[in-house]
This record gives structure tokens, sequence and C-alpha cells, in this order.
């Protein structure tokens, strides 16, 4: 018993030792990310932990693991540990309160903050001078899928269209209910497609289950994920089929893991191959895996939110503020948006690029 | 008998628990083809030094010989290996499977050397040939929850004899078995003497040891105390023995007088179990017997009586109002207490304190405006520690520490805390020593003269017709009939307990 | 044995006869009580049958066949540690631990974003072995800290479930990967798990339908045909009577646990190739619904009990639901209260069997 016991202390005090070796203390920046789970904010965090290093700033990384409460106790830690600079990748977009709490907490402790990716409103970054939001446009991001899976389908209509009812049968896949990303994504891709195609004449989009009053299907785990996508798309094809003549011709994907697990169930069925029909499938984020299917012809397109260029400017930001610099200093003037906000542009990613 | 004729000796076995030395000093010799009882009170040692013999608990000191040869088993495992088999006070059994694998539990059958996978079949016919040869009438395939405690005794009893064990350990296995059934293992065990083997029982009912055993040996707090042949032996002798004084009369002289009909019971009739059409009165001061074989709607009655089990029909008057007691709540309102059968599963809560144990029903008394007053309540326990007499270092202890007589006195009480008219008591003495037996009588003799009435429950009839008034005899879920407890008996409960089986 | 229910049941059928009209109308109730569990599902089948035809199309219930399949693994591993009255929560992180290793071991060669970009695709056996071993390391230390130091399974299994978390995190940073989704994977390893087993028609069944029933077959096996199944029920049912009786209980235990792991490590090498997707979150919360099936299906908490075919039957019942709610429409909102009503009202059902009545 006695030797199991000094084993067990052994091993934690090992755990801890490595826990140890973390950089951090005092005069660190520390960065609290939304879930370190994130495919495209994993990409974020190794971009930035590159950037701070090379900007020589010490930080310590947090991962709240999409729980809010978690991520307001961790910055309560890092602020009586002394922190000099607080980046907040924030968890709760659904109101302003958890983000003003957080501007609370920075200025008590008279120390900039950085917002990134998940929307803050103006009115709470604008509350404080030393805070600034680094987003992109999130509703820009389902403008341009909608517009990208437009121009798509004005090219290919004939070939999407499998059984020549000249209608395109869709299916969409929302990522959390809640979320502003995922409501606007939901809304405008389709939304801006069907002006495009009624501007060339052609009917609008049509979900592939008419009893659906939402007009998509969401995660109900909330978690933007494969399985989920793949559950929901094989359990579509049962029912909806080219022999049944009620095919589902296009799908839509909040993010690039749904879209890949819809591709998942498609392969399944018979689709998607090489050699085989193939249904297009668009998604969000651009992840590594995304674009190697957009390559392979898996899938039809994704939209690419940079990374790199979000913790360029992530680090540019906390420099500034650090120095009691020009904010916006170094920084494309372009993408400044008032006094409160730098957008980091999005782009379209299709087989051609 | 020569000393080659000893099959087991355990020679200065020590065992120390925290606090308490369970065992010192302790030897004890058994030889072939005898049985050799171990006597004591509660708490005095028998199933310690029988569970470091089985492996249960590792011995602190002392040497254990079998067939001359030094044993140290380290677990049960192999000790049964070893030649040595166990049935245990409480029933070990595996509720949820069925009579066939706690047969077998822990040494399965193979279907064969290359094929080793558990052959249902090989266990059927081996339980059957088993069950054949004692005379059980069981289904080996009946789930083990739905035979009756007496039933699953006698399987227990099957298993440990099923290992071909050189000694077998009997600890209480009449503690739930009926006359007849009691019959039926004497003379399993009259056949296992026949083929060798050495035999120990331990129990407290005197009749039985002084009947089939052949040497005893008497423990007192962790100590030996003697060992003599069973003939040279008197009932009264092994009581001094045990209890280390003279205990003349084994129960108490009644002095309680009987008043006007209390309770008034009309045709109670159960849903889910055998009870039909009972009816009876009974007496302000009066101890009321209910006497009848395992099964016969003895503990039900007093379920029913008590709201614990669902009502088909009856009505019961108490002062000659009517009342519900539609479930346990509203019978302990009424003034109803009862003591239940099985202590260990529905009586203690084994991991709380003597003082929780106590206060638990009557915690409305000890309430200090909304919280509960830990002065009241300790109060409340030391008037029960002091007048049932119960035997515990404080009132911070445990419950499931305290032997099994202790454990009984706090539940009582419990219920007297509450300040019950009736008393229910189901099987109040079973598994407790002779000296605590006494008390509990002489508890429930007092009880009755305060004018309380209790309803007592028992399998032992000496008991009945000891210490009851009256006595009703049950018999296949009916009222057979009463008797007077000062002119009956035995015989004739007997034979009102067979009317309807 | 059937000649003897055959039997009984005859001869409770002229008994039935003879009982008073409130006795047969108790019979009655507890006949459709005791078979609650077929009933709901006929009554839900008919009812999305009648609204939906498509539900009861080949297509449709291949897909609900295969979802079984894929759901099934996970349960009967979970089962387990539930009849030893017991749970495991980290048997969904464990599912995404080796689904992300087994992913990450099986893919192309000459995928750009390759984790470990030297490594060849490595034999498919070998990488179920390995994820088999994570596994069964992760049961074994869930099964020693229960067995050694008796915690309850709740607790270590909340522990290891966020080492696992941990440590999926941490295998995901590896190389270049960056926390990215594992993709690109070997044609060999997703034409094992997802290719044709045959076809019905137009219909394709994926192999791992076939896998699936191969591990139910097998563990029903193990609990009713071998000594350690048979212990490990005695052990449920009481674990005091077990040691007497000689049984090996630290033993039974730590194997338990080790053979619920080697399940999650079999689903989570077929999981990484049916969702050809893997990232931290694959295998979240996939230990609830395991749960809330092995429950549904009789494995009951209170130990001891517990059959495979309950358990399919409550993975089936789950599937039923989802794909059902699925083909009726009905609204994200409504399903979650839908799943609840369903899970609860199953267990209530199911638990009045085993409850001794008075």
């Amino acid at each position: 018993m006695k030797k199991i016991f000094s084993c067990l202390l052994v091993t934690v005090l090992m755990a801890l030792s490595f826990a140890g070796c973390s950089r951090g203390g005092e005069g660190e920046v520390a960065v609290f990310y939304f879930t370190y789970s994130d495919a495209y904010i994993s990409n974020v965090r190794s971009a930035l932990d590159k950037y701070l290093d090379e900007a020589d700033i010490d930080y310590n990384d947090y991962d709240a693991n999409g729980n809010q409460s978690s991520q307001t106790d961790q910055i309560d830690v890092a602020v009586s540990k002394g922190a000099t600079g607080l980046i907040v990748n924030v968890v709760d977009t659904g109101s302003n309160d958890a983000a003003s709490t957080i501007v609370e907490k920075a200025r008590a402790a008279d120390i900039p903050l950085v917002f990134f990716n998940r929307s803050v409103d103006e009115s709470v970054v604008s509350s404080y001078e030393k805070c600034v939001f680094v987003g992109t446009d999130y509703e820009l991001a389902g403008h341009m899928q909608g517009e990208m899976i437009g121009k798509y389908l004005l090219e290919n209509y004939d070939a999407v269209d499998i059984n020549k009812d000249g209608k395109i049968s869709y299916v969409l896949f929302k990522g959390q209910e809640g979320n502003m990303e995922a409501i606007a994504r939901t809304k405008y891709a389709v939304e801006d497609c069907n002006a495009l195609l009624n501007e060339a004449g052609k009917p609008k989009l049509q979900f592939y289950d008419e009893a659906n009053v939402n007009s998509y299907l969401v995660d109900q785990d909330g978690l933007w994920s494969a399985s989920s996508a793949t559950n929901y798309m094989s359990t579509i094809l049962a029912q909806f089929s080219e022999s049944n003549k009620n095919m589902v011709e296009l799908v839509i994907a909040n993010n690039d893991e749904m879209a890949l697990g819809a591709v998942s169930a498609l392969e399944a069925a018979g689709y998607n191959k090489k050699g085989s029909k193939t249904i297009p499938v668009f998604g969000v984020d651009a992840t590594d895996a995304a674009k190697e299917a957009i390559k392979n012809g898996k899938m039809a397109g994704t939209i690419k939110q940079d990374a790199e260029a979000m913790a360029d400017v992530i680090s540019k930001l906390m420099t500034n503020l650090r120095n009691n610099e020009e904010k916006f200093k170094g920084i494309n003037k372009e993408n400044i948006i008032g006094s409160w906000r730098v957008n980091i542009p999005y782009a379209a990613y299709t087989k051609e690029q | 008998m020569s000393e080659n004729n000893v099959i087991l000796k355990m020679d200065n076995i020590e065992k120390v628990f925290p606090g308490v030395k369970a065992l010192d000093n302790v030897s004890l010799k058994v030889k072939a083809g005898t049985v050799h009882a171990l006597m004591g009170e509660n708490g005095a040692g028998k199933s310690t030094l029988m569970k470091c013999l089985f492996g249960v608990y590792r011995k602190d000191a002392g040497k254990i010989f079998l067939f001359n040869k030094e044993v140290d088993f380290k677990n049960s495992a192999e000790a049964l290996s070893g030649g040595i088999a166990m049935v245990h006070q409480e029933l070990n059994q595996a509720l949820k499977r069925n009579v066939m694998d706690n047969m077998w539990l822990g040494r399965f059958p193979k279907v064969s050397k290359w094929l080793p996978f558990t052959s249902e079949k090989k266990m059927q016919e081996q339980t059957r040939e088993i069950f054949k040869d004692l005379g059980l009438n069981i289904d080996p395939k009946t789930v083990m929850s739905r035979l009756s405690v007496s039933q699953r005794q006698m399987v227990e009893i099957a298993k440990a004899i099923s290992y071909d064990a050189k000694i077998i350990v009997f600890d209480e296995p009449t503690s739930s078995l009926n006359e007849k059934e009691v019959e039926h293992l004497f003379r399993i065990i009259d056949m296992l003497k026949k083929r060798g083997c050495g035999i120990i029982y331990i129990s407290h009912k005197m009749e039985e040891i002084l009947r089939i055993s052949d040497e005893v040996t008497v423990m007192r707090d962790g100590k030996h105390i003697a060992t003599k042949p069973a003939k040279e032996l008197t009932m009264n002798e092994i009581i001094k023995l045990m209890v280390g004084r003279e205990l003349t009369n084994r129960y108490p002289e009644k002095a309680h007088s009987i008043g006007d009909v209390l309770l008034e019971v009309d045709n109670l009739s159960s849903v889910y179990n055998n009870l039909n059409g009972v009816s009876f009165k009974a007496r302000e001061g009066e101890i009321l017997g209910i006497a009848g074989l395992d099964g016969s709607g003895r503990t039900e009655l007093l379920e029913n009586l008590f709201g614990l089990s669902t009502r088909k029909s009856g009505t019961i008057f108490l002062r000659g109002k009517q009342i519900s007691n539609k479930n346990p709540r509203d019978s302990i309102k009424n003034g109803f207490a009862l003591l239940t059968e099985e202590r260990r599963a529905t009586g203690i809560f084994g991991i709380l304190s003597i003082m929780e144990n106590t206060v638990v029903s009557s915690l409305k008394s000890v309430k200090k405006g909304p919280f509960i007053s830990k002065r009241k309540s300790r109060e409340n326990t030391d008037w029960c520690i002091n007048s049932l007499r119960i035997k515990t270092p404080s009132r911070e202890v445990k419950i499931r520490n305290l032997s099994g007589g202790n454990q009984q006195k706090v539940i009582l009480g419990r219920w007297l805390l509450t300040d019950p008219t009736v008393l229910l008591l189901d099987e109040s003495t079973r598994g407790i020593d002779v000296g605590a037996k006494y008390e509990i009588y002489q508890l429930i003799l007092n009880l009755a003269a305060k004018g309380k009435t209790v309803i007592m429950v028992s399998s032992e009839m000496p008991e009945l017709l000891g210490v009851c008034d009256r006595i009703l005899v049950m018999s296949g879920g009916k009222l057979a009939g009463q008797v007077d407890a000062k002119t009956a008996t035995q015989e004739d409960i007997m034979t009102l307990a067979a009317k309807y089986v | 044995m059937s000649d003897k229910n055959e039997a009984a049941r005859v001869g409770k059928l002229s008994k039935f006869k003879t009982l008073n009209p409130s006795d047969k109308r108790r019979y009655v109730t507890d006949l459709l009580f005791n078979n609650a569990m077929f009933i709901i599902i006929a009554i839900a089948i008919i009812y999305i049958a009648i609204r939906v035809p498509a539900f009861l199309s080949l297509s449709s219930v291949v897909n609900i066949i295969s979802l079984t399949a894929a759901r099934m693994p996970i349960a009967l591993g979970i089962a387990g540690a539930i009849v030893l009255t017991g749970t495991d929560i980290s048997a969904g992180r464990c599912v995404g631990l080796t689904a992300c290793v087994a992913a990450s071991l099986l893919q192309i060669t000459g995928y750009s974003k390759k984790m470990f970009p030297d490594l060849d695709p490595l034999p498919l056996w070998s990488v179920l072995l390995i994820v088999m071993a994570i596994g069964a390391v992760v049961g074994l230390v869930n099964g020693f800290f229960v067995a050694k130091f008796k915690l309850h399974p709740f607790i270590v299994t909340l522990s290891t479930q966020l080492i696992l978390f941990g440590s999926v995190l941490m295998y995901l940073m590896i190389g270049s990967n960056n926390g990215q989704t594992l993709s690109g994977l070997d044609s060999s390893y997703t034409d094992f798990v997802r290719g044709t087993l045959f076809k019905i028609g137009t219909v394709a069944v994926p192999n791992y339908v076939l896998y699936s029933a191969i591990l139910t077959a097998i563990i029903w096996v193990i609990w009713n045909k071998t000594e350690f199944g048979k212990n490990m029920f005695a052990v449920g049912s009481n674990e005091e009577a077990a040691n007497v009786s000689g049984v090996n209980v630290f033993r039974t235990i730590i194997l338990v646990f080790v053979l619920a792991g080697i399940m999650y490590g079999i689903t989570g090498f077929i999981e990484g190739a049916r969702i050809a997707s893997c990232s931290a979150n694959t295998g979240l919360n996939y230990e609830s619904d395991a749960i809330a099936a092995c429950v549904i299906g009789g494995v009951s908490f209170v130990g001891g009990t517990g059959k495979i075919s309950g358990i399919v039957t409550g993975v089936f019942l789950l599937q039923i639901i989802f794909v059902g709610l699925n083909f009726l429409s009905v609204s994200a909102n409504m399903l979650y209260i839908i799943k609840g009503l369903i899970i609860l009202v199953a267990c209530a059902i199911d638990m009045r069997k085993y409850l001794a009545r008075k």
C-alpha cells in the first residue's frame, strides 16, 4: 500500500514539475481561448504563440473548454497573478454581459485587453480606451459563402441539379444554437446565394425536407462536430436518394469539420469519390483537412479565415498597447474600423487556388 | 481418542482490531468424524476465529495445522481448495443470480479441458445430484431472491458440503430454519460425520448443541474458557461458562396485567403476498405471540398491519376507532412500531453512529426550532443506552461494530423513543446470545407492564411459550388458530402450523 | 428449457381464467409493463412509418442498423461497468483518443498535412492492436483504482476522462499537425470499415455492421459462457459473497474495465474511419448515450443484472428515436425534450420489473 502511494506521489510531482515548465509569472500576457478542441482556434493559437515569442512577450495560454464561467474564473486568476495584458477569445457571444465583465476586470487592473475571433459588441469595446477587437466580420463569412455557392451553382447548374427539376435541393448543418456566427452563416449563405440565383433567373434553393420549418439541422451537442453531420447525412441519404428522385444536391455546413463529416457519409453512400457523382459540399474555416479535401475534389469550397494574419495583428496591438504607443501602429489602414476594431479579411477558397 | 485423530489444530491464535483484542491466545482442536461446538456470547470471538481460519482475516499470531501440516490461508479461495468450507452467518449470496450460479461461484465447471467455457449443463446436473443427495427440493435455475430465507440457507449449506471439504464450519446455520428443516440439517451433519469430516458448529441454541455435538468449546471476551465433552455438560453449565455468572432462568418472571381490547383486526388480506382474511384482537398489556412455519404469513401479517405491504382488504380498529395504517408513516403516527426481521438489511444504518440510529424515528421530539438539537439527541440516546443496558464504548460508535444483541437493543430503543402503543416485533431475538435474549425478554415484559401491546413473531417455540400470554398460529397465509401460552405445548402449535400446508 | 416454459405458460393461462377481475387486470397491466420496451419500439415504428412511409424503406432500415452497429461496442463495454454497480464516463474520451491515434497512423502516404510525414500507413491489424492496447491500459488504470482503493468508478473515470482529454489535445499537437482535424485516411482503412459488406438491391451494408455483430457475439459468450462473465455478475450482485466463494474480486473488477477499454479502442478504430475526420471533439458525450442505452435495456445500476439482448434493444431504441424524429422533421429543441422523456419513461418502466412489491 505504502509503495503504491509513494509511486502515486512521485507521478503527481512529476506532472506538477512538467506543468511548472510552462512560461509565465509576473508581467506576462494572459491568452484565453474559447476551446482547444477547435481546429481553427488551434491554428490561431500556434500562430499567436509564435508571434508573441518573436515579440519577446511572456505569455500563458488558458483553455476555457467552451465554458464561460471557467473562462471568467481563469481571468480572475491571471489578473491576480499580475498579468500585464489580456487576450480573450470570449466564450459567450449571445449577450454583452460576459464581455463587459471582462472589460471591467481589465479596467480595474488598468491593463490592455484584446478580444479576438468571437464577436464582441462595439459599445462594450469602446467603453474602455485600452480595448480593441480583432475579428472577422462574422456576417461576412456567411455572405462570402453564399456568394461562392451562388457562383458555383451558376457555373455548374445542370450538373448539380441531378433530378433535373430545375431546382437545387440542399441541406444545411448548423454548428450550434444561439451562436452569432452560426446564425449569420446559416442565414446569409442561403440568402446571398438565392440573390445571385434570382438575378440569373433561377429558382431559389429548396431545403430538402419541406416539413422542417427551421431549414437547418443543428449539432445537438453544440460542438460543430463531424460526427453529428455524418449521422444526419447518412439518415438523410436513407430517405432522399437519386432513385427516389429527391436526392440532396447541395451541402452547406457552418464549418469545415461538419462539411467533412457530411463528405464521409456521402462517400459511404458512393458519392464524392473518384469516378463517382459529386455532391458539392461547402464549409467555412479552410482547415488543412478541408483544403486537402478540396484538392481531391471531395469538397467544393470553403471560406478561409487567415489565422496567421489574425495572430500577427493581435500581437502588434498588444505590443503597442503595452508600450503606450498609438494602438493601430503598423496595421493596414483598410482593415481598421473606427477606433475599436480590426477586421481580418476572409477569402473564398476553392480548387482553383 | 488419540492425538492423531485430530485433523485441525489451531494454536494460540491472536487477532487485534484497532482498540480491541478480538482473539487472545485461543486454541482449538477438531477430531475427524466429530461435531465440535463453539459457543459464547455475541462478540466472544467465535466468528473472528473462524474468519482467521478461512482466510477472510489475517491472524496476528499463532499457528494453524491441518493434518499436522502448517497452513496459512491468505484468502477464501486457498482455504476452500485446502479443504475447509464454511456456511457463513450472514447469507452471502448473489441474490440476482440463480441457484446453480451461486453453487458453483468461484469454481464453475468447464465444458472440457479444451473448451474453457462454463457448462450450464454440468452445473445443472451436478447441482441436482447434490440436492438429491441432501434431499433438497429446489430448482437449480430459480433466481436466488425468489427463494425463502430458509431455502437460501439450505442452498448455502449444500454449497459448503459440495466442496468435499474435510473441515466444515457452520456459523449459526439454523437461525432461519424451522424445526423440520433443522432435523433435515442434523441428518446431513450425521452423514458428514460418517464420512469422517470434522465439523465446527456455532450456535446459540442450547438444545441443538447438546443434541448433536461431541465436544464443546466455550469462549468469552476473545479468550478460550473451556473445552469439554458434550456428555459431561448441562445447559446451565454452558450458560455459566458463557456469561461467567449463573443464569437460573431462561425467561424472566411475568408481572403484567392484561386490560381492555386495544387493537381489533378484521379480515386482513394482502395483494402481493400470501395473507388471507386474518382477524384477531389484542388487549392492553398483552404479549401476543405469532407462530408458524417460514412462509406461513407471520411476517406478512406484521408488514400488512404496519402498512408496509399493499392491503387488499381488512379493517383495523385502535381503541374502537378505525385507523388506516396505509403506510409506515401513517402507522407510526397511530402509535405503531415495527422491528423488522432482517436486522442488517432493514433495521440498522450500519455506517451511522448509535446516536443517529437511535433518534432517527423520533427526530421531531429532538427538534429545537427547525434544527436538530444535539443535546436532546444525546440525552435521548443516553437514556436508551442506560435503560436498555446497551454495551458500547460511546454513543458515537458506528452501529455495525456492535454485536447483534446490542444492535437489536438500539433498534428497540429507537422505537421506544416514539412511545408506541402497539409494538410489532419480528424475530427480535434471532442470532442473539442467551444473556442478551434474557434482557430483551425483560424489556418486552416491562413494556407490557406499562400497558403496551406487544405482538411478537418468532420461530422459536420455547421463546413464545415462555414470554407470551397468547399465541396465534399462522398456516398457509391464514390464521390456523390460537393457544394459551400457559397451557399449550410445542406439539399443539406444530399441529396448528401444519393445518393449511 | 423451452418445454418447461411452455408448460408454465399453459399453466399460467388456465390459472388466469380462474383469477377474479381485479387480479386479471393486474396480470394484464403487468404483462404490458414487463414488455413495455418492445411495445414502445413497436408503437414508435408504426407511428413514424404511417407519417413517413420512407422510414421503413430498405435504405432507411439499413441506416438505422448501421447507426446501431456504430454505437454497439461502446455500449457493450460500459455495460460491464454498470453490472458492477459502477459506470464509466471516460468512455467517450477514450474513443476520441483511440480514433485520433488510429487515424494518425493510417493517413495516406504523401498527404501534405500528415501527422507523421515519414510514416507509411501501418498494417491495419497492428493499428487495431495498438488502439486496443491503449484502451486496455485506460481500462487497467480505471479498474486498478476501483478495485484497489474501492473508489467509486464515477470518480475514477471522471479523473481519467480529464487525463484522456489532455492527452488527446497533446497528441493532436504532435509534429506539424497543430491541433488540426486528422483527415486524409488511407483507403485500406476506410474500405475496411466503411466498405460494402454486401448489397441488398442497391443499398450497401457497411462492413462495420459485421464487426459489431461479431463483437456482440463475443461479449455474449464472455458474459454467459465463461467463468469471468459469471464472476462479473456475482461481484456485481454481492461482492462479499463472491469473495468468500473464492472469486478473485480484484482481478474480476480490473478485467471488466480492461475489457471495456478494449471495446472503446475498437469503437475508436471504427469511428475514426466512419467519420473520417477526427478532432479533439470526437467521442465527446458518447458515453451518455451508451449509458442511457444500457439502462433502457435493463442493465440496472442496482448491479448484477443485464442481458446482451437488452443492450442491443436499448441502443436500437435510441437510434430509432434519433432517426425517427429526423424523419418527422421535429425541431431540435423538441428533440432534446422527447429524447429525455423517452429515456426517463423507459428506465422507469424497466425498473418496475425489479421493484420488489409488497
